[in-house]
């Protein structure tokens, strides 16, 4: 058996082993939902198909906006799929009571339901690249924002989990978020039509300051250097902050108090 | 004894909602669990048995006290101990997408088992719980005992050296009991060290080398269902139905537990003719059987099991 020593020294740092286990059951799980997988796409187009009609010049930036929404509500499903294992199945103490560490429980959900909704969403990419005909660094720049805008969320998602003890309040919550961060700020429209002097509250809401990122790489000059460091610094901080927290809550969140 | 695969020292859990009153759920239980015994935590719905339970499985943290596990805190050294333990836990469900196999499959897999550790184990799990029948069906087409019979399963197949096992047998029929119950043997007989809640008092005098019998966050009495049932104070038990009025008069003839309007006599063989022609003058029904542990919780907890904890 362990001797305390020997598990004193790092018990600090996170610990991800059996992550990619515990995400291949939860990427099972998802896969028997195949028609939820497609279904997570109905708000994207039914806004898209609304700008094509509308307003026809801002629709690559309403696919890029897509995207960047789709990460988001990608990240945000972790909300209902945490509370689920937990509040209905209480599966989270089958595997929190065990050696899989409850970061790499909650990033084996994050990572699971990431890959199981991923499909429709690079469909998007392609898409958008048919349309847009972006460079070669829009898309790096593309993919770095999708997966800390999803992270971002999935983080937020988790912490939030643990707060509620009835899947039906879970619901309300999980539509407001979704329409405060997704489709409220200008992630679907250009930023120069929100309005000027909420301009920094838009670059500091990580997905609305990725799909400004991603405007301005289509668009040089439409973010000033001191904004694109702002809204870089945003996205970053969200994600990998928030991610840290996540971390502490999940050891945390772990043992009730 | 720091191996001692659990040890308890004047836990107390206190819940102090936000609103509403506080509940003390646990009021100074002491307890020790030694490598290799099944022991069971026998009370009544609400008396603290899966509180205590959740605080030894790392999964709630107690207001005071301390618990160890093989000689590690569960509450500064929970990632030590997460290693050496599994859980059943109460109205836990198996993923209603994956099949038992898949269940059972990728739960050793998330504990590091290699692919044909896992798989092994998981077969002879599943064998053991009788759902090789099943084993691949989707799991929320399965009966409520075939999916609690996939949990303990996903537990057993673990082999880990201590086992958390809340009310294992709910919703089981009486065979599949009996299958778990032998499981379960067999996994202490291996090596593997058992705690269990339960409120079926067969189920305890079955399996338990054991038992705490659990009434109100306090554990009243510890022992083996055969020194239980002595102190009872005889060997057969009279059931008086509707047979409270008479209450002092069988007084006399030996300990008497109240339950509502029924009334258990325990007696010795000598005295029982006398007492059923009482009971036949009076007009009453009476039956006798040999003392169980049902009787030692009632003359312990002084009401029956079946009632809820308040």
């Amino acid at each position: 058996m362990m001797r305390p020593a020997e598990g004193v020294r790092h018990r600090w740092l996170p610990r991800f082993g059996g992550v990619l286990a515990f995400a291949a059951t939860e990427l099972r799980v998802q896969l028997h939902e195949a028609l939820a997988i497609f279904t997570s796409m109905v708000v994207q187009v039914v806004l898209l198909v609304f700008v094509a009609i509308l307003a026809p010049s801002y629709f690559g930036i309403a696919l890029l906006g897509a995207i960047v929404f789709s990460a988001f509500s990608l990240g945000q499903r972790v909300l209902n799929e945490a509370a689920y294992i937990r509040v209905d199945h209480k599966l989270n103490e089958l595997y929190l009571a065990s050696p899989l560490t409850p970061e790499a429980y909650f990033l084996g959900i994050a990572v699971g339901v990431f890959l199981a909704y991923l499909p429709p969403v690079v469909g998007l990419v392609v898409i958008a690249e048919a349309v847009l005909r972006f460079p070669v660094v829009t898309a790096l720049l593309l993919a770095g924002l999708v997966l800390a805008v999803w992270l971002f969320a999935a983080s937020m998602g988790y912490i939030l989990s643990t707060a509620f003890h009835d899947m039906r309040a879970i619901w309300s919550y999980a539509s407001l978020l979704y329409n405060l961060f997704g489709v409220l700020p200008p992630v679907f429209y250009p930023l120069g039509l929100w309005p000027a002097g909420l301009r920094p509250v838009a670059l500091l809401l990580p997905p609305s300051a990725a799909a400004a990122l991603l405007q301005n790489s289509l668009d040089p000059g439409l973010l000033a250097p001191p904004e694109i460091a702002l809204a870089a610094g945003a996205v970053g901080v969200a994600a990998f902050g928030l991610f840290l927290i996540t971390v502490y809550w999940a050891r945390r969140s772990a043992q009730e108090r | 004894m720091p191996n001692e695969p659990l040890l308890a020292e004047d836990v107390r859990k206190v819940y102090a909602p936000r609103r509403g009153p506080r509940i003390d759920a646990l009021n100074g239980v002491s307890m020790s669990v030694h490598r290799g015994e099944r022991v069971a935590l026998l009370g009544r719905n609400g008396a603290g048995k899966t509180t205590f339970l959740k605080i030894a499985a790392t999964l709630l943290a107690p207001t005071s006290g301390r618990v160890e596990v093989f000689g590690h805190d569960v509450g500064r050294a929970a990632d030590l101990v997460r290693p050496e333990i599994a859980v059943v836990p109460q109205e836990g469900k198996p993923f209603f997408h994956l099949t038992p196999r898949e269940q059972v499959y990728t739960y050793l897999r998330s504990r590091g088992m290699s692919r044909e550790v896992a798989h092994d184990r998981g077969e002879r799990a599943l064998a053991a719980m009788e759902l090789a029948e099943v084993a691949d069906r989707l799991a929320i087409t399965l009966s409520g005992g075939q999916k609690q019979r996939t949990m303990v399963a996903t537990v057993i197949a673990t082999g880990a050296p201590l086992l958390f096992l809340d009310e294992p047998t709910i919703g089981m029929d009486p065979f599949a009991r009996r299958g778990v119950w032998q499981s379960l043997r067999d996994l202490t007989r291996e090596g593997s060290t058992i705690l269990l809640t339960t409120h079926y008092l067969d189920e305890a005098e079955a399996l338990a080398d054991r038992l705490y019998i659990v009434e109100r966050g306090r554990v009243l009495v510890e022992g083996t269902a055969a020194t239980l049932k002595q102190e009872v104070g005889g060997t057969l038990r009279v059931t008086v139905p509707q047979g409270a009025r008479l209450t002092e008069t069988l007084r006399t003839f030996g300990r008497v537990v109240p339950d509502g309007d029924t009334v258990h006599v325990i007696v010795d063989p000598g005295r029982l003719t006398e007492i059923l022609g009482i009971a036949v003058r009076e007009r009453l029904t009476a039956t006798v059987g040999p003392v169980t542990l049902e009787e030692a919780f009632l003359r312990v907890v002084g009401r029956s099991i079946d009632d809820e904890a308040g």
